[in-house]
């Protein structure tokens, strides 16, 4: 019976969908044809908004005039883009592209405003009932900013060691994932048995899913069952030595859990970066070998005046890829180390960002500390993507 | 003669050499997998030892029918299977219109929306939770499927949409005006041409959205309370979770999760693989 | 079958002039060739009669009816594409039956009329076959096909034949002129290879820079180019052409250019006297420089050194050298003659083209 209402209320949601989409197309299939008609300025922006306004009230049940005035905004704002910009030309194209973009407006950019309007004011356990029931909310201007900068975003770590530690995450993930992705892409790039079956074995890690593969991985860092310690303590018991040197069994998930997070992200990630440049190395022509053959290169200066060269156009979009991937990669800390009450030693800026909202409750703050990173990021992105220009010209 | 011999000797070395790296790295791939699946055929009593072997000494698949019985595996499944396939449902659907439209038109405002496109994915993932977790909220869709659908149908839409765009772009122009010249509409020949000739294109964003949504976690974290509702991967992370005495059906359920993800995302790896590097390369 | 008036089109991509005012009139079961070198506007020409592409200026006229804002579907025109454009996931024919069908044509007459086209294009074996798995000649076919099932009232060829290799192209010619033949219908080619318009046109259109330069049967495009861009463009291998001026030396006139001087009879150029120290480009035909012998009605001997032979079977090019000038001379097989000998050579009035520098146009007879 269960199965039967949720298979019901899912396909009533898309039909729904579908509804919207059909109004929406009509809706700007009427202004691309009657835009410059004298009578559709006032018919529309009686029309559009009072149709609106009756199904709202037929959906949440009562007027609601906060409602209507938005609609006429957005009705004026319409009509003028249509009379001004649009002039009725590109019906196609942007009937096209509606049902998407409205999708988008909604669930990321109005998101995203969103988000911005909670950093400017107070919402936390204390007053979110408040919100819920009165959509008010305290102003709190630039305090949560402040607070970003002075206080711990969770019980002790400060903004600036998550900064750093997030610095040092990144470069050195992706580093790994690169530096491990082209060992592994040479060498199934030589003509050898069984490559496909290798290949196969070797995306395993981002095939997996990743719950699953993280979880997993963090099983084997347990300091009494995991496959590392095991291994780590028949080691010791093989070679006393190692043991003098300081090499044993250790907590790893309690003592070292950037270490653990760090070498389970890597894991997962070489296989992608592996992939890309597999793709990337046969896609280069072996004539350019046969030439450098021929002009008596060694394997290195092939390496080095050939395949890197050529291989540059692929892996530096891929790279840039998971760049912002790994900074942003919540998961691998957050299902390692835990929600509450886990260690704070492995966080990085966006666990933190999301153990803020969601372990501590600290909604208007960690909105702040969202827009930070935010910015942070794009700094980062726009500096970088200069440079890739520039470069992209030199050659 | 000898010169010959030692060319070949050491050729061999070499494979031998690059065939062992493979296979040590190979090895690290999959052992945890493996691992998993040895843990889930343990007997009870037996969870917690140290042994390596793959195939433990009285093996047996009771965590696997307690998993089934005894907890709402199935139950996540089903509900996990149902919020993706909704998602992706809405997403290919808007992206197939809107990768169309950046394909073959010029309009105002086209770059202006690429670059949205692209920006988009500089956005932290864990940015958007918290408005769309308060969205969702007042909306009342609290602990529902579909406030889960609204959380996920746009994730993959920039995505899916530079994936498409890379693929329409690549079909000849002329297909749509011979279906002009035939007697089709614009629109007619997007349905009856573009469409049917990009099902390789279609199934890679749908298997896109399929993983990005069948895998996630977070967002299903904050969305869904009552167990009842879970996803699987709350499922699962609760198994594991506090109480290490799930161990084993930890492992029985990831093992019935990773094995047709895997089949499939295998058998469609080429697919998947020159989608990717459509979307990124040709940019 | 129809006539199309094409009525001072022009068209423009933002601020490029790509057509400028093209006036031609195609009657009723004409086989027009439109050629030119590619970037003259030909393809866009075709194309907005197809209605692919929008009209800046003028109008298009089929059977006497504008067509500027018509879908094309409803312009009654069928095109074959460069690339053929058979959709890849339709079979033979289903790409034949897709405009019938999308016409909600009844099933009989859907199948007779493929059956027919099947027949009169030999493809009866391949219809339930995907274009993917024919050939390129084959593929050529079939979209020939498509165009016939739908009985148009013109048929629209663009390049058809350039994807093709030599030897198929030529056998594809033929084909299309038995077509035309069988068909009579009214039929516009738009090509870059003048071979093919010589040989499949009643009338040539040659175009260049989005301007008609003549309209005219193969043989008067041939025989009397209207100016030096026709005169080079029409005829393999290429026109002769010497620089010089005019001079009027008693009754004649003289012509030269460097070492070579020339008497030009008063048959060519009618009153001499207008012509007097005109600058002029004298064109002749390597078919019409004569080596080592004279015709009638033929020019005095100028005195060149031979270059390059290349012997082509039963004909052989030769490369001669006059002062600064260079001069290809096609001759009959077997010239025994070694490079760097001294040779005479002269011109056949006949078949002599003088164009005025600046206009370059003809101003010959």
């Amino acid at each position: 019976m269960d199965i039967l209402r949720s298979i019901y209320e899912v396909t009533g949601f898309i039909v729904l969908i579908a509804l919207g989409v059909a109004a929406l197309e009509g809706y700007f299939y009427y202004h691309f044809k009657f835009h410059d008609r004298s009578w559709f300025f006032p018919a529309a922006l009686l029309a559009f908004p009072a149709l609106a306004l009756a199904v709202s009230a037929a959906v949440t049940g009562g007027f609601q005039p906060r409602l209507w005035s938005w609609f006429l905004m957005a009705e004026l704002l319409v009509l003028a883009g249509f009379k001004y910009a649009v002039k009725g030309r590109h019906t196609v194209p942007y009937l096209l592209l509606a049902p998407a973009f409205v999708g988008l407006a909604l669930l990321l950019v109005y998101p995203f405003v969103f988000e911005v309007y909670l950093s400017f004011h107070d919402l936390k356990l204390t007053t979110i009932m408040m919100w819920k029931n009165t959509g008010k909310i305290p102003f709190a201007g630039l305090d949560q900013y402040v607070k970003v900068f002075t206080t711990s975003p969770l019980s002790e770590v400060s903004f600036w060691a998550l900064l750093g530690r997030t610095l040092l995450w990144t470069f050195s993930n992706v580093f790994f994932h690169v530096a491990g992705g082209f060992a592994l892409a040479l060498l199934l790039n030589n003509a050898i048995r069984f490559k496909g079956f290798y290949r196969t074995l070797l995306v395993i890690p981002w095939a997996m899913p990743q719950v699953v593969a993280v979880l997993a991985m963090r099983g084997e860092f347990h300091s009494q069952n995991g496959f590392v310690n095991i291994i780590l303590s028949k080691l010791t018991a093989a070679f006393p030595f190692l043991a003098s040197m300081g090499i044993g069994p250790v907590q790893w998930l309690s003592d070292y859990p950037l270490l653990t997070c760090t070498i389970i992200n890597v894991w997962l990630g070489i296989p992608f970066m592996m992939v890309v440049i597999l793709g990337g190395l046969q896609s280069i022509s072996s004539s350019y070998y046969d030439a450098a053959d021929i002009d008596g290169a060694s394997y290195f200066q092939k390496l080095r005046f050939i395949t890197l060269p050529l291989i540059k156009p692929v892996l530096m979009p891929a790279v840039t890829l998971g760049t912002v991937w790994t900074f942003n990669n919540i998961n691998v800390i957050y299902l390692v180390t835990g929600q509450a009450g886990g260690t704070e030693q492995a966080d990085i800026l966006v666990s933190a960002l999301y153990k803020a909202a969601f372990t501590y409750n600290r909604y208007s703050y960690s909105a702040a500390f969202a827009i930070v990173v935010f910015a942070l990021l794009f700094f980062i992105s726009v500096t970088y993507l200069h440079g890739f220009d520039a470069a992209k010209e030199e050659r | 003669m000898s010169e010959k011999d030692a060319i070949e000797r050491r050729r061999t070395v070499k494979y031998l050499l690059i065939h062992a790296v493979i296979i040590l790295a190979a090895a690290i791939c999959v052992y945890p997998l493996l691992r998993i699946f040895s843990v889930s055929l343990r007997p009870g009593d037996k969870l917690f030892s140290t042994d390596l072997s793959l195939i433990p000494d009285g093996a047996t698949f009771k965590a696997y029918a307690s998993l089934l019985k005894d907890t709402m595996f199935l139950r996540w499944l089903w509900n996990s299977l149902l919020i993706t396939l909704a998602t992706s449902f809405i997403g290919v659907s808007l992206a197939s219109t809107a990768a169309y439209a950046f394909s073959r038109f010029r309009f105002p405002g086209k770059k202006a929306g690429l670059i949205l496109l692209l920006s988009s994915q500089m956005i932290p993932a864990g940015m958007l939770i918290l408005p769309l977790f308060l969205m969702i909220m007042k909306l009342k869709l609290m602990n529902t499927y579909l406030g889960m659908i609204i959380a996920y149908s746009v994730s993959s839409l920039p995505f899916s949409i530079w994936i498409l765009k890379g693929y329409y772009d690549t079909i000849p122009r002329s297909l749509e005006e011979a279906a002009l010249v035939d007697g089709t509409s614009q629109v007619g020949a997007f349905w009856r041409i573009i469409l049917p000739l990009s099902t390789p294109a279609l199934s890679i964003a749908f298997l896109f959205n399929f993983t990005t949504a069948w895998n996630e976690y977070l967002v299903a974290r904050v969305v869904l309370f009552s167990s009842k509702q879970y996803t699987w991967t709350l499922g699962l992370f609760e198994l594991q979770g506090q109480y290490i005495t799930q161990w084993g059906m930890f492992a029985a359920g990831s093992m019935l999760v990773t094995i047709p993800v895997l089949a499939v995302f295998l058998y469609s790896s080429k697919w998947l693989i020159s989608g990717l590097t459509l979307g990124s390369v040709k940019g | 079958m129809a006539s199309v008036q094409f009525k001072g089109i022009v068209k423009k991509f933002k601020d490029n002039l790509v057509l400028n005012g093209v006036d031609v009139d195609i009657k009723d079961h004409e086989f027009v060739v439109i050629v030119g070198p590619s970037g003259c506007g030909k393809t866009t020409l075709l194309r907005m009669l197809a209605g692919l592409e929008d009209i800046t200026g003028g109008d298009i006229l089929i059977d006497g009816l504008r067509v500027n804002e018509l879908h094309p579907s409803k312009r009654q025109i069928a095109m074959v594409f460069q690339d053929y454009a058979l959709y890849p996931h339709m079979t033979v024919e289903e790409n034949m039956s897709f405009a019938l069908r999308l016409r909600k044509t009844d099933k009989a007459e859907i199948g007779a009329r493929v059956d027919e086209a099947a027949n009169i294009l030999q493809l009866q074996k391949f219809l339930k076959r995907m274009p993917k798995q024919l050939s390129g000649g084959q593929r050529q076919r079939v979209a020939i096909g498509r165009a016939i099932v739908r009985k148009p009232k013109v048929f629209l060829f663009d390049e058809p034949l350039s994807n093709l290799d030599a030897k198929l192209r030529e056998e594809m010619r033929v084909e299309i002129a038995k077509l035309y033949q069988r068909l009579n219908a009214t039929i516009i080619y738009v090509t870059h290879d003048q071979v093919e318009a010589m040989t499949l046109a009643g009338r040539i259109v040659i175009m260049n820079h989005g301007i008609i330069q003549q309209v005219g049967s193969p043989i008067e495009v041939y025989r009397k180019p209207a100016n030096l861009f026709v005169a080079g463009f029409i005829g393999s291998p290429t026109m002769n052409f010497m620089h010089g001026k005019l001079a009027l030396d008693g009754e004649h006139l003289r012509f030269s250019s460097g070492d070579i001087k020339l008497t030009i009879p008063p048959y060519l150029l009618h009153d001499p006297k207008k012509h007097d120290g005109r600058e002029v480009t004298v064109g002749v035909r390597p078919d019409d420089v004569l080596v080592g012998r004279t015709a009638d009605g033929c020019s005095d001997k100028v005195d060149g050194v031979l270059e390059v032979c290349e012997l082509l079977g039963h004909r052989e090019n030769l490369y001669i050298k006059v002062g600064e000038t260079r001069l290809l001379a096609t001759v009959e097989a077997f010239f025994d003659r070694s490079p760097g000998s001294a040779v005479q050579v002269c011109f056949n009035y006949k078949n002599m083209h003088v164009f005025d520098k600046v206009t370059e146009k003809r101003i010959s007879e």
